[in-house]
């Protein structure tokens, strides 16, 4: 079944390649969107649907993917955003064809269960990300390649070497999960190889400082906003953070948890800051990102089960709605040929239908009650407060500084006096705005039924760090 | 068998060729390969000797790669002389001789069986491939010589002729060492390395595929017979240069053929990690990916040009032949490493064997220059989908050609186990 999942969108991310026509491509995701939300429904709680095939017989390196809670959520929320985007982004076929094989890819780098199948996967997205970008990107498309390729290899290595160290190291057999987890490192060795991990996954978090390849990443990409989207749903560091890097190496993270959780607060303080002062739309959104991220992590390295629950909702949360706003920026593109926030002016009074959309995404973002964001928010900070009272109420102010800049950025495009006009939504804008405020709002009032998947893996986590910080 | 059908279709072309056209004495030759590779692949994992020569999992391994690059550049050159693949052919034999034997003195006769006729080759364009290959012959009788003396004291070291004698004391290291410079050479680890940039320049670019894979791999099966059981100390000192030295020289070349010669150097240090436990599996299987990668990069470069490529007449190739630019990007990012290519589990397989042999200060330092590899690996990739006018004639045969190990390395980067058991067999 998760095979199915993730060969499925792959298949025809190929076909489209290929020169498959774009409804067809358009098919394709809805019906991987489909089996998500199957496989996600039917989930029956701990590890399901695995399978296990040797890949490099002799090296202990397995095919082995399953789903368990937490898996389970992102599939559900890829398999949404790629659904959304294909619907609405006016792209050609092929560019199309690779979001989808880089929605497959992700698909299998959520799903691992074996390291090194991890890293396999981790890398392998990069590729579709690097062609979105070199085949439909801007101008400085190339400076943007080069900076992005150059932070992300510079982070694999370590991953690479931290990856055959917790191997060796730790006596494991094989490079499954399981085993590495039966297998812990310890020591003065689990500290470099925790390093390693942090090193890689601190810039796809991204934290700062390593942040510096995304927004020039957002910039230079296709404005239809397809590939940001999917660019948000490759911020799998606090992912990757949760599963593998703290859970392999507890002592390597225990000496650098203060550090950490130092970089995750001023990340989200900083994120909110420069997107405060954007002027580009993308730019703010990327700078938001980054200080979502930055919350985020803030949960998962407080340790604590409240911490980490909340930090992982956030992800999925955030990729929902902030590929949304991509996308949205994408269609705002479409029709005015600008990305600049000052150029747009009281677009509310001509499309109300495209600023009641922006109106949910904003605020599920900045972290409204009942809208996605919130439980996640709430949840994060509950949980940190107990691991740092001071750094969560800097991370905490990031929150209040998000709903200044996204309110103002909202008043801004929508409100303010100016005679831009601008086409209201249309065709298949309407189920992407439904599907979309559908999602938000299910996500902020029920975040219990998407929560419950992931609880007991939040508590194991929390076992493995002895209860919390 | 192997050698039985190199050895006749070396004999029987060499006077027909006076007789039958150009094009059909290609497609013999293509034919003799071809049945080399069938009987290969017929005797997979049976060894059998005969005196000196003896057929084993190396000599089978490394003749396969040979026979790859043979055919590859067989088909790969437009030439309507007939002695030019007269030459591959006689080089090939050589080569598998090279691979196919213990005895240090056969060695040395397959060893310049292989090297004459890709002295000859290297001139096969006048002028600048002249000094080209004067400069390849010179060292190549020197690293004979070398190897003679090493072939000399190994002799009265142990007094054996075998490659892989155990011996000991001052007399046995200097004759390792003076083998490992013969060989050293033919592989272009540094620093025996300064005939290769300029050879790869000069020579027509498909002889240069043939040197950068057949002479490797039969060169690297030697290594593993003679170095294996005992690696010198000097062993580690030629692979740091030679990671240091590639990896760092093809940081600056602004023409593509230069830069795959100094990536080639640096590719030779990553191989010669496996001679530490000579491990055949991880060595062939690097060599495979190389092969194929090295293989694809040149067939694209041949098409855009026989002659000197500067990245600049790479640009905007993807727009003029999308075949060939994505062929040409995949090839980069396979002898990158990037995962999910085949070169990926090439350099995952050597370094574990690194690792495994305790060599941690060389492979931390493989490590650091693969990263520093990234940037000149990515500008000869990316290059392709710049703006500007590339010239490419393409043929079908090429272009399927290049398909077919494009997709090779892609399968062999999800799929590493399909070949890794029969290499396993075969050692």
């Amino acid at each position: 079944m998760v095979v199915l999942a993730i060969l499925l969108p792959i298949l025809f991310g190929l076909l489209l390649l290929l020169g498959l026509p774009r409804a067809l491509g358009v098919l394709g995701a809805g019906l991987s969107f489909l089996m998500n939300l199957y496989l996600f429904l039917t989930h029956p709680g701990g590890v399901a649907h695995g399978v296990q095939a040797p890949l490099l017989p002799g090296a202990g390196v397995y095919w082995a993917f399953a789903l368990d809670g937490l898996s389970a959520l992102f599939f559900l929320t890829i398999g949404l955003t790629v659904f959304l985007g294909a619907l609405v982004a006016k792209v050609e076929g092929r560019f199309l064809g690779l979001a989808l094989l880089m929605s497959g890819l992700l698909l299998g780098l959520f799903a691992a269960r074996d390291l090194l199948v991890f890293y396999l996967f981790f890398e392998a997205a990069l590729i579709p990300a690097l062609l979105m970008l070199l085949f439909y990107g801007g101008e400085r498309r190339l400076r943007a390649i080069y900076t992005f390729l150059l932070f992300t290899l510079a982070g694999s290595l370590p991953m690479l070497a931290a990856i055959l160290a917790v191997k060796a190291l730790g006596g494991s057999p094989t490079f499954l999960l399981e085993d590495l987890l039966a297998h812990p490192v310890k020591g003065q060795a689990a500290f470099w190889v925790f390093l390693g991990f942090a090193l890689a996954f601190a810039i796809k978090t991204p934290l700062f400082p390593v942040h510096a390849w995304l927004p020039l990443f957002h910039q230079e990409n296709h404005p239809s906003g397809l590939a940001d989207a999917l660019g948000t749903l490759y911020k799998v560091g606090v992912f990757a953070f949760f599963r593998f890097a703290i859970p392999l190496a507890p002592e390597g993270f225990y000496e650098l948890q203060g550090l950490l959780l130092f970089l995750a607060a001023i990340s989200a303080l900083y994120g909110a800051w420069v997107a405060f002062s954007a002027k580009d739309f993308k730019t703010l959104l990327a700078y938001a990102g980054v200080s979502h991220m930055g919350v985020a992590a803030l949960g998962v390295f407080s340790g604590t089960p409240e911490g980490a629950l909340g930090g992982l909702y956030l992800l999925a949360a955030s990729g929902v709605y902030t590929g949304g706003l991509f996308l949205l920026a994408g269609r705002l593109y479409e029709r005015l040929h600008t990305l600049e926030i000052g150029r747009y002016r009281g677009l509310a009074a001509s499309a109300p239908g495209l600023a009641a959309l922006a109106l949910f995404l904003f605020l599920a973002m900045v972290g409204l009650p009942g809208l996605s964001g919130f439980p996640g928010e709430l949840m994060t900070l509950l949980g940190a407060y107990k691991a740092s009272p001071w750094l969560t109420a800097i991370a905490f102010l990031s929150v209040i500084a998000g709903a200044a800049y996204a309110l103002t950025a909202f008043q801004k495009v929508f409100w303010e006096e100016g005679q831009r006009e601008a086409e209201d939504l249309k065709g298949a804008e309407w189920p992407f705005a439904a599907l979309t405020v559908a999602a938000l709002v299910l996500m902020g009032v029920f975040p219990g039924f998407f929560i419950k998947g992931l609880q007991p893996l939040a508590e194991a986590f929390a076992r493995i760090l002895g209860g919390g910080a | 068998m192997t050698l039985l059908v190199l050895g006749f279709f070396s004999v029987a072309l060499t006077l027909l060729g006076f007789f039958v056209p150009v094009p059909l004495f290609k497609r013999l030759t293509l034919l003799g390969l071809a049945l080399a590779v069938l009987t290969l692949l017929l005797t997979w994992g049976k060894p059998f000797a005969f005196g000196p020569y003896g057929v084993d999992g190396i000599s089978q391994t490394f003749t396969l790669l040979t026979l790859v690059g043979a055919l590859w550049t067989v088909g790969l050159v437009r030439t309507r002389r007939f002695e030019f693949y007269l030459l591959v052919l006689y080089a090939a034999t050589g080569m598998h001789l090279l691979a196919s034997t213990q005895n240090l003195i056969l060695m040395l006769v397959a060893l310049e069986a292989l090297s004459l006729p890709l002295y000859a080759l290297a001139t096969w364009r006048r002028g600048e491939g002249l000094e080209a290959a004067l400069k390849y012959f010179l060292l190549g009788a020197l690293a004979a010589a070398f190897f003679l003396y090493g072939t000399a004291l190994h002799y009265g070291a142990t007094g054996s002729l075998l490659a892989g004698t155990p011996g000991k004391g001052p007399l046995y290291a200097l004759a390792l060492g003076l083998l490992l410079v013969g060989l050293g050479f033919k592989v272009a680890l540094a620093p025996f390395h300064f005939w290769t940039p300029d050879v790869y320049q000069g020579s027509p670019t498909p002889v240069v595929l043939f040197m950068a894979t057949g002479v490797k791999a039969a060169a690297f099966a030697a290594l593993l017979r003679v170095v294996a059981p005992g690696a010198p100390e000097a062993l580690s000192l030629l692979i740091a240069l030679s990671v240091l030295i590639g990896n760092l020289a093809a940081l600056t070349q602004k023409e593509a053929k230069r830069l795959l010669a100094y990536s080639s150097i640096a590719h030779a240090g990553y191989m010669a990690l496996a001679l530490y436990t000579g491990n055949l599996e991880a060595l062939g299987f690097y060599l495979l990916t190389y092969v194929l990668a090295t293989g694809l990069a040149f067939a694209v470069l041949s098409e855009v040009s026989p002659d000197r490529v500067p990245l600049e007449r790479l640009k905007g190739l993807f727009h003029r032949d999308p075949l060939l630019g994505l062929a040409l990007f995949v090839a980069a990012l396979s002898l990158l490493g990037l995962p999910p290519l085949g070169g990926f589990w090439g350099k995952y397989l050597v370094f574990t064997e690194a690792a495994k042999a305790g060599q941690w200060g060389l492979l931390i330092l493989a490590l650091l220059t693969s990263v520093v590899s990234a940037y000149y690996y990515l500008s000869l990739g990316l290059a392709v989908f710049q703006k500007g006018e590339a010239a490419a004639a393409p043929r079908p045969l090429a272009r399927g050609v290049a398909l077919l190990a494009a997709l090779a390395l892609l399968l062999l980067g999800f799929l590493p186990g399909i070949v890794l058991p029969a290499l396993a067999q075969g050692g």
